[in-house]
């Protein structure tokens, strides 16, 4: 294995909160040393001056075909492909209405199938279906890192409990998409002045809030672990806080879609901006923006979703939800830096170190003897972004976005994935 | 030297939204409306504006006077009109709604006219075709040709509506009838007044350029104009109101409750009406009160200004200042 020695990189960590210049080596697939390092001569240089080191990413939350699922737009090869340009490093694929992971053996196909792909991939397993518990405790066994409601909220509170209950009982996180199911149903839009003006069929920002609330209370009940997945409400980060306040351990994932556009970006109908949840209104984003700033935010997820051109080529109301994001996770973020509404370690955290610490990886971060999944960024760097969609997928919402941040080199187990 | 002449040409090749227009559009719409609306009432009804050219109504939802007054609008015009009634039928077969849009757009049509329970799907059609479209209701978004007939109507019995007072009734928040008008005829200068029961009322409406009331009363005073919107039905099944009997008791229109508004109130309806609902049937048919059949009368001629215009083959298409 081609041991590496990169030099005069500023490397950030936000595991330790350092932001600091220094020589970092690599072999057999682990950070070996970091520090003012001379070259041992059976190493590969990597003059990394004035670049940006960083653990490679992880991301929490996507989709793509897996067993059980419907027909999918992308096929995992290709999701893992996209995952490694967009310097992800670990990929946690959830189940949603296209990604199936309902059994332990959706978990084991994913464990096979990820010896050949460039990335990290893991699942997370399904943890209700049919208003019954999935086989919880033997996806965690397969190694599921975390169970899912599937990515809608699950109108029955009872069996919310139970699930937490029983996930309690394994010391499993267990996500759950906040949200009313009775007034979130048939809507395509988030409530406000413009989708009233636009005719849409809109759900109210304040039943986000109701879904936190209930979700965090089942919690409390049952001392289960809760992942709150996809805030996207300044209402639903207000009451996620105030249950931590009450000491409760819950975490809180965002969506990268919410950091970048708000409502009006699909005010004009434009079905690439039809996501779910619904893109909010500038006070959410903002809101958003701040609660990342103030470190509340666990993850920051890309939920990308591949959809077919086919199921987008409707009107707004009738397109299937989502996006291609895996090649915005981190520009987004690092436009955020370069505008000065966020710092840089914030920014990397919850991409990096925070859902390795929530979820017990040993990636995510840059000291030795850790896995080396590592990025060299130009975090500067102007760039356009293109659909990261396959031949046959939808038009990404990002599609020509200007923002920041270009991925130069990057490694996972110490091996390079990717460089120019 | 004076100050040049103005001149405008009217550039629109679509009717998607009423917020497009500028009230000079609606002046010359409405010029070449008149036009029309006297020829509808001679024998001889038909010209030749849109000979050679096709019109295709794609209508997605079950519609019976507007797919008509579209019809026979363009027929009065000289246009081949084909008539598409699709339900849902293709989006079942799994094509997607670009899919339907290409094929039909292969026919070379020169007009489209489109109906579709989605918002935003008319303006969809135009982008992926390219072709002129007119947007006959999307969603609970808009219906531009309904607002310009009903404000066609009052303009002609009035002059002009700017400085009128007029009251909506009914279901706000899912009426694409009531948006459209909201915008033209703030437009135009007009007050408009929003009735209804909170649960069909978006708590936003009065920042559409209109002011809200719950009580039907209130609304009417001083109105010059009272329009009903057709209450459906199944809005009870959804529990946003509780029986037809406590509608009809609390918004329905009477003759009695029109004493409040201004002597020579008129009452209006896009239809089809729920007699005894949202409007009393005797007022419905009392020549002195309702234009309701003015309207529909209206349509048609406003149908064939909106056709010609968007075409390009309406005779006033240049507004000079000079020649008026």
């Amino acid at each position: 294995m081609t041991r590496y020695l990169i030099t005069g990189a500023r490397i950030a960590d936000p595991a330790s909160d350092r932001l600091y210049e220094a020589d970092l080596r690599i072999a057999d697939g682990f950070i070996a040393g970091i520090g003012d390092l001379d070259p041992s001569g059976e190493e590969e240089v990597i003059d990394a001056h004035g670049r940006l080191l960083a653990p490679a990413l992880i991301d929490m939350r996507a989709h793509s075909a897996t067993p059980g699922g419907a027909a999918s737009a992308e096929r995992l090869s290709q999701t893992a492909s996209a995952a490694a340009s967009g310097g992800i490093g670990t990929l946690i694929l959830a189940p949603n209405g296209a990604c199936g992971l309902s059994s332990p053996e959706d978990i084991d196909w994913l464990d096979a199938q990820a010896l050949t792909l460039p990335v990290r991939v893991h699942g997370a397993g399904l943890a209700t279906a049919n208003g019954e518990l999935n086989e919880i405790g033997l996806m965690l066994r397969a190694g599921a890192l975390y169970l899912s409601d599937g990515g809608q909220p699950i109108a029955d509170s009872r069996l919310v409990r139970r699930a937490l209950s029983y996930a309690a009982g394994f010391e499993a996180w267990v996500s759950l998409r906040p949200e009313d199911a009775h007034l979130i149903a048939d809507t395509v839009a988030h409530e406000s002045d413009l989708s009233s003006r636009l005719g849409l069929p809109a759900r109210p920002g304040v039943s986000e809030r109701f879904g936190v609330e209930r979700d965090t209370g089942l919690a409390e009940l049952t001392g289960g672990r809760l992942i709150l997945d996809r805030i996207t409400t300044a209402d639903g980060i207000a009451a996620a806080r105030a249950a931590r306040q009450r000491g409760l351990e819950v975490a809180i994932t965002v969506p990268v879609s919410h950091l970048v556009f708000n409502e009006v970006d699909a005010g004009n109908f434009d079905a690439r901006y039809r996501l779910d949840p619904p893109l909010r209104s500038e006070e959410d984003r903002l809101a958003l923006i701040d609660a990342l700033a103030r470190g509340v935010v666990d993850a920051v997820v890309s939920a990308h979703t591949a959809v077919g051109s086919v199921a987008k080529a409707n009107p707004f109301a009738d397109a299937v939800p989502g996006t291609t994001s895996l090649h915005a996770l981190l520009p987004a973020l690092l436009t955020l830096v370069e505008t000065g509404q966020l710092d840089l370690l914030s920014a990397l955290r919850p991409v990096t170190s925070g859902p390795a610490d929530l979820l017990g990886l040993a990636q995510g971060r840059i000291e030795e003897g850790a896995p080396a999944d590592l990025i060299l960024i130009d975090p500067s760097a102007p760039v356009v972004l293109g659909d990261g969609a396959v031949r046959g997928g939808a038009k990404s919402a990002f599609a020509g976005r200007r923002l920041f941040g270009k991925i130069l080199m990057s490694f996972i187990e110490g091996a390079i994935i990717l460089q120019p | 030297m004076g100050r040049a002449r103005f001149a405008y040409d009217f550039p629109h090749r679509n009717l998607l939204s009423v917020g497009a227009l500028n009230p000079l559009d609606v002046s010359m719409l409405f010029k070449r409306a008149g036009e029309h609306f006297e020829r509808n009432r001679t024998p001889d009804k038909k010209i030749d504006a849109l000979r050679g050219l096709s019109q295709i109504n794609l209508f997605f939802e079950p519609s019976t006077r507007t797919l008509a007054s579209f019809e026979l609008a363009g027929k009065r015009l000289g246009a081949d009109v084909v008539n598409f009634s699709a339900g849902n039928a293709s989006i079942k077969k799994g094509e997607s709604l670009a899919d339907t849009a290409e094929t039909l757009a292969a026919m070379r049509p020169d007009l489209l006219v489109v109906r579709h329970a989605s918002a935003g799907a008319a303006a969809f059609f135009a982008e992926v075709t390219g072709i002129s479209t007119i947007n006959a209701g999307d969603g609970a978004h808009e219906h531009p040709s309904q607002a310009l007939l009903d404000t066609f109507t009052l303009t002609r019995r009035w002059g002009e509506i700017g400085g009128k007072r007029i009251a909506i009734v009914g279901d706000i928040a899912h009426s694409r009838v009531v948006r459209s008008n909201v915008s033209l005829m703030n437009l135009l200068n007009a007050e408009v007044r929003l009735c209804g029961p909170s649960t069909l009322l978006p708590a936003n409406a009065d920042r559409w350029g209109a002011s809200v009331f719950h009580d039907l009363d209130e609304a009417l005073e001083g109105c010059d104009a009272v329009m009903a919107l057709r209450i459906q039905r199944e809005r009870m099944g959804a529990g946003l109101i509780p029986s037809e009997r406590e509608y009809a008791a609390l918004y329905g229109l009477t003759h009695d409750r029109l004493e409040l508004a201004n002597p020579d109130c008129v009452v209006m309806h896009p239809g089809p009406m729920n007699r005894g609902v949202e409007i009393d049937a005797a007022l419905a048919d009392d020549p002195e009160r309702s234009v309701i059949l003015d309207q529909v009368e209206s349509g048609v001629a406003v149908r064939m200004a909106i056709l010609e215009m968007l075409a390009g083959q309406a005779p006033n298409m240049r507004y000079d200042e000079g020649e008026q």
